[in-house]
């Protein structure tokens, strides 16, 4: 059976148009040319999709790299990208049509041939960052010149969204074979624009693919991205008129977007979910009833409005409302209800409250949402302690030395569900502190997500898996950070996605 | 000259200790700081033995003495080795963000001259007068400005509400000169506000204390005019403490350049080394303290050069 295909790019835009923030603006055409300015707030650790390891980097790669599957960016199902069409013969292989005429930078043409180099080398490469992604693949084969076919060691449907990520971005394998590791700094695919320079930490210039395989696009002459870190001068430099564009705003700063003349601000729900990571393999928290305490005991449109200034969208669940996989049902399942923590606390032995330890990010922003945090668990009577780290300390200090009870961190999504669950609550997986599963159903329920491939028999398996996480309260989510970027009136077309990665595809700037 | 001759030789002898001092507390300092490089550089979901092999990649698993002394070893042969994070060769980062650190340190410092010299004469000039009170004070309140503040309050004036001035970047000199000053104007003002007040109240006092000593009354008996005075005798004499005072302030400015290129998201040293410390990119770091330390020791060798022409004393001591 084929998966349904998407709608094409012509029905794309028309939908972006039908939607309500674009609705009262009289639509011109795209203009094709000038020159798009972006304030970034990152560098990039590689531009190999391959070897790079940040999440903030896709952003410049979606910029110089198309996937073979694309994403809606309202809903994050799959749409054609580099490949047209992909089925499953049967549950073990997964064939892949490729759209004709697809060339890269350097001329090398995008075929079945230079398929099967990416995903070998995504899969065998010492240095590839994204082996755990395609970890079901056992072989592929080119079955055509435009047909490439992947051979599993299990069902997996996951893998179309798994190759809308990194995974699923095409290099040249002509510049790969010549440049090396050096491929880490000029990389080479068949995105809208090819790189021109980057200065390190100073600015990443990119220019038109004239051989692009869509003749109407891309409608910008170029993209400069220069590294400003700080997004509060990030926001200055587009005010003051040095950039056009600004991305990973905070919600704090829309009433300086909002100030400023002539800027618009935009906002989108991303996967981005704000959370207590638990430790649910030992005391106190292998008790459900102290699971549970923990997610009545928080406030999340408290929460919301004191630390994202209400811009954000509270979350029981590890996906958004907009998200294909929601499950509306089990969304309610936690509401703010401090006395029914107190009784579940009671239940569970500890009549006088508890003691937990939370690890946290030294940074203000998550200062303030610890004690935000906090303050919320006291008033059941827990009592918090917390221990504060960089960023990479800390998910080690967690996840892997088992120091702490809870983690308020973040869950930056996947572009398929399946991995999200998976990482969390899988047994054995990094993202899983207690490393075991906490529920014996929890494995099958895993594997059920990732066996059909018709969507909707997809969204039922969540359904199903997310009960499982929500009653046993294996997280305790707190809310899914919007997207926030700013622009100037000339910067048209632009559309925020649930993944929360900025695309330039469709962008155009007024004469 | 022969005397003057032997304190450049000791100044230049002190080079060598003076590098290998800083850049090994700096060195220290950097061990200090929490975090791991490869883990960094692992990525999200790397595995024990990625981070293993990262650090045996780049010697992070030899003890800290081997570690420094490899890094020593090749800055003597003039190799500053490559960024952990970019790869890129230091030396060519330097050389590609110093001369955007020093147009502003040296814009700032003109302007720190051009405004604070006349300033410091005028009140001199006038000892107690109205004038003289307005001058001290400003003085006072440009040394006590925290020139992050101060440059927050300029991009707020004039570059986000009247747009004259960009708020943020840099423009290379060799691109463009006139856009590469306009780029540097603010940043440079908000450095000088100190540097102006710093200059006005030590030429005040110190020419305060020339125009009252004996021989200017003597000079005055003879019946020169003040102003004669006061070019000639007076600014000549109070130009040793012009030169400390500009000495210090390069130095001062180098080092308050890292705050004012945030404010302003300038791709200047102080970012580059900022960024290379978070990260632990020590290569960076021990490159960018070994230059501003060479900077530094050069400023002061060629100040102490000049005082020996300006002033005849210091070489025969």
């Amino acid at each position: 059976m084929r998966i349904p295909i998407g709608i094409d790019r012509r029905a794309f835009l028309a939908l972006l148009a039908a939607g309500g923030a674009m609705s009262t603006e009289v639509r011109a055409a795209p203009r094709k040319g000038g020159i798009l300015r972006v304030a970034a707030p990152t560098n990039p650790t590689t531009l190999d999709p391959a070897t790079g390891s940040g999440g903030s980097d896709h952003v410049f790669l979606y910029t110089m790299f198309d996937t073979l599957v694309a994403f809606d960016y309202a809903t994050l199902e799959p749409r054609p990208g580099l490949a047209l069409s992909w089925s499953y013969a049967d549950p073990l292989t997964l064939v892949l049509t490729l759209r004709p005429g697809v060339v890269f930078h350097d001329g090398t043409p995008c075929d079945a041939e230079a398929v099967k180099f990416n995903l070998d080398r995504n899969r065998e490469d010492p240095r590839s960052n994204v082996k755990p992604d395609l970890a079901t693949v056992t072989s592929v084969e080119v079955s055509g010149p435009l047909q490439v076919t992947m051979k599993l060691n299990q069902p997996d449907t996951a893998l179309p969204l798994i190759l809308s990520d990194r995974a699923g971005m095409m290099s040249s394998p002509t510049a790969v074979k010549a440049l090396g590791k050096d491929h880490d700094r000029k990389p080479v695919g068949a995105g809208p624009w090819k790189l021109v320079s980057w200065e390190d930490n100073e600015k990443i210039t990119v220019t038109r693919h004239e051989k692009y395989w869509d003749p109407e696009r891309p409608y910008l002459d170029g993209i400069e991205l220069t590294i400003i870190q700080e997004v509060n001068t990030g926001l200055r430099s587009v005010i003051a008129g040095q950039n056009d564009f600004v991305y990973f705003l905070s919600p704090q700063q829309k009433a300086v977007i909002d100030r400023a003349k002539n800027l618009i601000s935009v906002a989108g729900p991303t996967l981005y979910c704000v959370q207590l990571y638990i430790n649910f393999g030992r005391k106190p928290m292998d008790d459900v009833r102290v699971r549970q305490a923990l997610n009545f005991a928080i406030d999340r449109e408290e929460f919301n409005k004191a630390t994202m200034a209400g811009l954000s969208e509270p979350a029981t669940l590890s996906l958004p409302k907009s998200h294909w996989a929601y499950d509306p049902e089990m969304a309610k399942a936690y509401p703010y209800d401090p006395d029914k923590a107190r009784k579940l606390l009671a239940e569970a032995g500890y009549p006088n409250g508890l003691d937990l330890n939370i690890a946290v990010y030294s940074d203000q922003r998550s200062l303030q949402r610890l004690e935000v945090v906090i303050e919320q668990l006291r008033k059941v009577g827990i009592r918090a302690t917390s221990f504060a780290g960089t960023i990479p300390q800390q998910t080690n200090a967690f996840f892997v030395e088992k120091k702490g009870d809870v983690y308020l961190s973040a869950w930056t999504g996947r572009p398929d569900p399946s991995l999200t669950y998976q990482l969390m609550f899988g047994g054995g997986s990094f993202y899983n502190a207690s490393r075991i599963e906490a529920v014996p159903e929890i494995g099958p329920a895993l594997l059920e997500t990732r066996r059909s491939e018709d969507l909707s028999s997809r969204k039922k398996a969540f359904a199903k898996l997310q009960k499982i996480v929500t009653e046993n309260a294996l997280v305790a989510p707190l809310v899914f950070q919007f997207e926030m970027d700013a622009h100037t009136q000339k910067v048209k077309g632009y559309q925020p996605n649930l993944l929360g990665k900025c695309k330039f595809e469709f962008v155009w700037l007024e004469a | 000259m022969n005397n003057k001759g032997q304190m450049i030789g000791r100044r230049l002898l002190q080079i060598a200790p003076v590098i290998v001092l800083a850049t090994f507390v700096v060195f220290g300092l950097l061990q200090l700081v929490p975090g791991d490089i490869a883990v960094t550089l692992a990525g999200e979901n790397a595995t024990d033995a990625r981070i293993v092999q990262i650090r045996q990649t780049y010697g992070l698993d030899q003890p800290f003495l081997v570690q420094y002394g490899h890094w020593l070893w090749n800055a003597a042969h003039l190799d500053l080795s490559r960024s952990y994070l970019s790869n890129e060769p230091v030396l060519d980062q330097i050389l590609h963000r110093f001369p955007t650190t020093l147009l502003i340190v040296a814009v700032a410092l003109l302007i720190s001259l051009i405004i604070g010299v006349p300033l410091g004469i005028v009140a001199a000039t006038r000892p107690g007068s109205r004038l003289d009170t307005v001058v001290t004070s400003f003085a006072s309140l440009g040394v006590a400005l925290p020139n992050f503040w101060l440059a927050m309050i300029l991009v707020a004036t004039f570059a986000l509400t009247w747009n004259i001035f960009p708020a943020t970047g840099a423009v290379a000199f060799g691109k463009d000169p006139a856009k590469a000053l306009l780029h540097a104007a603010l940043p440079a003002f908000a450095l000088a506000a100190g540097g102006i007040a710093e200059v006005a109240r030590q030429l005040r006092s110190a020419l305060i204390e020339i125009l009252s000593s004996q021989y200017v009354r003597t000079l005055h008996a003879k019946g020169l005019s003040p102003t004669a005075i006061l070019w000639k005798h007076g600014l000549k004499n109070v130009s040793v403490t012009l030169l400390t005072v500009v000495g210090l302030l390069i130095n001062r400015l180098l080092g308050a350049t890292v705050v004012v290129e945030a404010v302003f998201a300038i791709p200047g040293m102080g970012s580059l080394i900022v960024h290379a410390a978070i990260h632990k990119d020590f290569p960076v770091v021990q490159g960018v303290v070994l230059a501003m330390v060479v900077v530094v020791i050069c400023m002061n060798l060629l100040i102490d050069m000049l005082y020996a022409i300006l002033d005849p004393r210091v070489g025969r001591t």
